[in-house]
């Protein structure tokens, strides 16, 4: 599946062609800047969930409560998502047409889709404090939300292979 | 007399590094395994950082963190330098002909540097460091949130050229 067979054409001509979409795919560097940037994001919101996620299925920081912990991080992981959203956006539009052939790009964004939708319902209560410790609800939000995330990983990796 | 690049055409010569540049899929595999080691390393390191530097999870106390995320740092690490390794044996030329290439090896050792530092010259007495954060520690935390990012802009930047 992909994006080409759901939206029209024109869509992903005026993403790539137009005014800031042309200016990302022809500006000198900011292609390998703004994906550094996004690797990054990458970096840091995966460290808040290994952190959490970890934490829900009773490894990593055992001497913090999952509610604590959340506490913490929560907030990095939506500012991680942010800048990954934010630095993601300019990345496709100067490549828009490529990216609407693309199949790994298609599941990279329902993997999105469904990890940040799960953050905020699941995961979120599962984090919440006074939630109940190695619960099976946090376990199964734990390994949703790793399965998702590394889903956006992975075919996100992909979209440059295949 | 040693010569590197005499090492390096070698090693690029060798069946193992022409197999794994001339085949599909295990350099796409392994630099996969590598930014999920990058997620892993990277993600925790950080968060030591942020801790030292007072930044966050600063009602957790520093030992705790540090003894409780440093295992999972060690493993990302790891994986990282294992994939890493294969890597550069995938294309050894063009790593050593690449300035983006040696100026990530560069940060690597001093990010190497500031570990030991840490270890061998700070932590000594880390359990008072809940009332009053050394400034070396803290020195070692930006450090390391430096030397790490410039390590992940100067592998991405080693694709590109």
């Amino acid at each position: 599946m992909t994006f080409g067979r759901i939206l029209p054409g024109w869509f992903f001509a005026l993403c790539e062609y137009s005014w800031p979409g042309s200016w990302f795919k022809h500006a000198q560097w900011f292609f390998a800047i703004d994906e550094t940037f996004h690797i990054m994001a990458l970096g840091m919101l995966i460290g808040t969930l290994v952190i959490v996620d970890l934490r829900l299925l009773g490894f990593g920081m055992r001497r913090q409560s999952v509610s604590q912990l959340a506490g913490y991080l929560g907030r990095w992981t939506i500012f991680g998502v942010a800048m990954m959203i934010a630095t993601g956006i300019p990345l496709f539009m100067s490549e828009a047409e490529k990216l609407s052939k693309s199949s790994p790009f298609f599941y990279k964004m329902v993997f999105l889709t469904c990890a940040i939708t799960l953050h905020f319902t699941l995961h979120r209560k599962a984090t919440a404090p006074g939630a109940m410790p190695g619960s099976g609800l946090g376990k199964l939000a734990a390994c949703l939300s790793l399965f998702c995330w590394l889903g956006v990983a992975l075919a996100g990796r992909a979209i440059a292979f295949l | 007399m040693f010569h590197l690049l005499n090492f390096v055409q070698w090693l690029n010569d060798t069946r193992i590094s022409v197999y794994l540049r001339e085949s599909d899929w295990p350099f796409p595999i392994i630099e996969t395994v590598h930014i999920l080691g990058l997620g892993f390393s990277v993600g925790t390191i950080m968060w030591l950082d942020l801790r030292l530097l007072g930044l966050a999870m600063r009602d957790a106390p520093v030992t705790d963190v540090i003894e409780q995320l440093e295992p999972w740092a060690i493993g990302g690490f790891a994986v990282m330098f294992v994939s890493g390794s294969l890597l550069i044996l995938s294309e050894p030329l063009k790593c050593y002909n690449t300035v983006a290439f040696r100026i990530k090896v560069v940060l690597l050792i001093l990010a190497a540097l500031n570990v030991l530092y840490f270890h061998k010259r700070v932590m000594h007495n880390v359990e008072e460091w809940d009332r009053l954060m050394p400034w070396r520690a803290k020195l070692v935390g930006i450090l390391s949130l430096i030397l790490w990012l410039g390590v992940v802009i100067a592998g991405r930047w080693t694709a590109y050229f």
